[in-house]
């Protein structure tokens, strides 16, 4: 398990390392000076001011000694400054981690809690007109764009029936009750997308364990089919459905760029977002960066996880 | 008609049959015919086939079905309810609906084939060959991969798209930038799978009569093990299909797709909200046209994969 682990975070050091170098990139191929967007200001018309500025910025050296003191810059949290608040990047993004978190938490519950018992039953009942529906929706639910299907909600419960909010935040520990009801429709089209892909996976796992023999023996022993469906089918197709989930987090993290818009959410999704609109590159790039190596940790995280949840996978 | 192969003293060695044109016509014939025999059999793939075949007649005949202008504004009909005349009704500046979402259609559904198909362009001959080829170039290559699937949902496309806006690109230049970025974003996932198709596919015995014929390696690898890798790759693209253009409409949702006047249903949803609580109906048809068309190629893709994969058929 030890050499497993840091074999496995050995192998994260490349996938760090492209990610950066397309972030970097990105900086780099922006037309026009960089000193122009960087500054934008009339000082940096005057030849000498920007030759100073050049060797400040150590744009004067070759390109991949510049990424070496980005790269430097980025271990230690500094992501320069924002073009538009001059405050640090960094800290613009600090603060904007926690409604991202929060959403996605309260989102990826909702989609267990909808989505496992869906799939199970479809799973139990396989090929009756009820797995039929509940593969039916689960189709659907995916061919459903997560932004109209918010819209759709905004339409219905804010404006039709007036009983929830249709976009802003409150942070949970300042009043829960109001955080709650902000939070509910955001939640709800981010938990929508992502129980219907959980429904497919967790029916799927089920039907994978119905299979083994495992199964013909907890009934040969006289287990009753409850106990037979739960305490030992579920259980186990609970691994291989949890852990995608986890995985599935990386979608949900990109899609929060969408969401947090309609909703006004003042996640790091709609920084990304007012960022591009603003023009404002260093959090753009920043943003980015953070999120992929979000990504990057949390499959890490999900993959040792299940190492330890399976411990048959290790010996394979 | 028969092609006869002699040897170096003019005796007869082999008789190749060489099909003539009417030969070839009803092989194909009879190809089509079990094709859609095939596809009877998985209901999802029949639903979503029949759904595939009029959204294209419907993409198709627009310019028949639709006689409105979908740029063109006309001041006498602002934000009209559906009617005879306008049967989605007309949006702010009096435009027809209908003939927005069918424009809008042809245009999203292009794009979307063009990135899938370029994205597959790349991403299978990188993967066959890394593959095939092992070694330090296949660790690199994969990890590249990796580095690139690390970018979650629409932010490498965002990176793109951004990138591009600055470069001031209008019109064809613009989608063509977009089918760059969906294509470039789908490469990887391509690269991988082609990739462990081959890795398994590589063992087989045929593989290794070839070299022992001692053909190319590329030859191998591209004409001989790759299309006995196609089936996986085919289902994927059609599922992909539909993400493309889930895709597409985020990023003309948030501003970064077409600019305004080109009919779009991420940016018609988008100019639709400002109308949401007068117009609600202005927000709705643009969605279910997104919803149909990812519905039809999941659908199709779901059912390809069970006639495809015949162990999964019974899930």
């Amino acid at each position: 398990m030890l050499i497993y682990t840091i074999n496995r975070i050995l192998h994260m050091i490349p996938v760090l390392f492209v990610l950066t170098v397309v972030v970097f990139l990105f900086m780099q191929m922006l037309p026009g000076d960089v000193i122009d967007t960087l500054i934008g200001d009339e000082e940096a018309e005057d030849p000498e001011t920007r030759a100073l500025l050049m060797k400040e910025y150590g744009l004067d050296q070759p390109i991949y000694v510049q990424y070496g003191v980005w790269i430097g810059k980025v271990f230690q949290g500094d992501f320069g400054k924002s073009l538009i608040t001059r405050r640090p990047v960094s800290l613009e993004l600090f603060e904007s981690i926690p409604a991202t978190v929060y959403l996605a938490i309260v989102g990826i519950s909702l989609s267990i809690l909808i989505a496992v018992p869906l799939g199970s039953i479809a799973a139990v009942k396989r090929n009756t007109p009820t797995d039929y529906a509940a593969q039916v929706t689960s189709l659907i639910g995916i061919s459903i764009p997560e932004f109209w299907f918010a819209i759709m909600c905004v339409l219905l419960f804010s404006l039709y029936l007036g009983w929830l909010p249709s976009s802003g935040y409150m942070s949970p520990f300042e009043d829960l009750g109001q955080s709650i009801k902000y939070l509910i429709l955001p939640a709800a089209a981010v938990g929508f997308r992502q129980a219907a892909y959980t429904t497919r996976l967790t029916r799927s796992s089920m039907l994978d364990e119905m299979n083994k023999e495992y199964v013909d023996t907890a009934r040969s022993l006289g287990f009753s089919e409850k106990k037979v469906i739960y305490k030992y089918i579920l259980r186990n197709a609970m691994i291989p459905t949890i852990t995608i989930s986890g995985l599935q987090l990386a979608n949900l993290l990109g899609g929060t760029v969408v969401l947090e818009t309609i909703f006004a959410w003042p996640g790091i999704g709609q920084a990304i977002y007012l960022a591009i609109i603003d023009r404002d590159y260093p959090l753009i790039q920043a943003g980015i960066l953070v999120l992929g190596i979000i990504v990057v940790v949390v499959n890490l995280l999900v993959d040792l996880l299940y190492r330890v949840l399976n411990p048959r996978v290790a010996l394979n | 008609m028969s092609q006869i192969h002699l040897d170096g003293g003019g005796r007869k060695v082999g008789e190749i049959h060489v099909p003539t044109f009417s030969e070839h016509f009803l092989r194909y014939k009879v190809a089509f015919v079990d094709a859609v025999q095939e596809l009877y059999k998985s209901k999802t793939a029949f639903i979503g086939g029949l759904m595939l075949v009029s959204l294209v007649i419907v993409l198709l005949g627009t310019p028949w079905l639709t006689e409105y202008d979908p740029t063109k504004p006309n001041y006498t009909a602002f934000l009209n309810p559906p009617n005879a005349e306008h049967i989605m009704g007309t949006d702010r500046y009096g435009r027809d609906i209908f003939s927005r979402v069918l424009w809008g259609g042809r245009r999203l559904v292009a794009i979307a084939i063009a990135a899938v198909v370029f994205g597959m362009a790349i991403g299978i001959p990188y993967g066959v060959l890394s593959g095939y080829y092992g070694g330090l170039a296949d660790s690199v290559s994969m990890r590249v991969v990796d580095g690139l699937l690390a970018f979650p949902g629409i932010l490498l496309y965002l990176l793109i798209v951004t990138l591009a806006r600055e470069y001031h690109l209008e019109g064809f230049w613009n989608d063509l930038i977009l089918v760059f970025a969906l294509g470039f974003a789908f490469f990887p996932e391509v690269a991988r799978l082609s990739r462990s198709s081959v890795l398994i596919e590589k063992q087989k015995e045929y593989v290794e009569a070839s070299n022992t014929v001692g053909e190319a390696s590329l030859y191998i690898a591209l004409r001989q093990i790759l299309p006995n890798c196609m089936s996986p790759l085919i289902v994927n693209a059609t599922v992909r299909l539909g993400y493309v253009i889930l895709i597409i409409a985020a990023l003309s949702f948030l501003g970064l797709g077409t600019p305004p006047p080109t009919p779009d249903w991420g940016s018609d949803l988008s100019s639709a909200r400002e109308h949401m609580e007068t117009h609600p109906l202005l927000a709705v048809f643009p969605g279910l046209a997104i919803c149909y068309t990812v519905l039809a190629f999941n659908l199709f893709g779901d059912g390809l994969r069970d006639i495809l994969d015949p162990r999964l058929s019974d899930r």
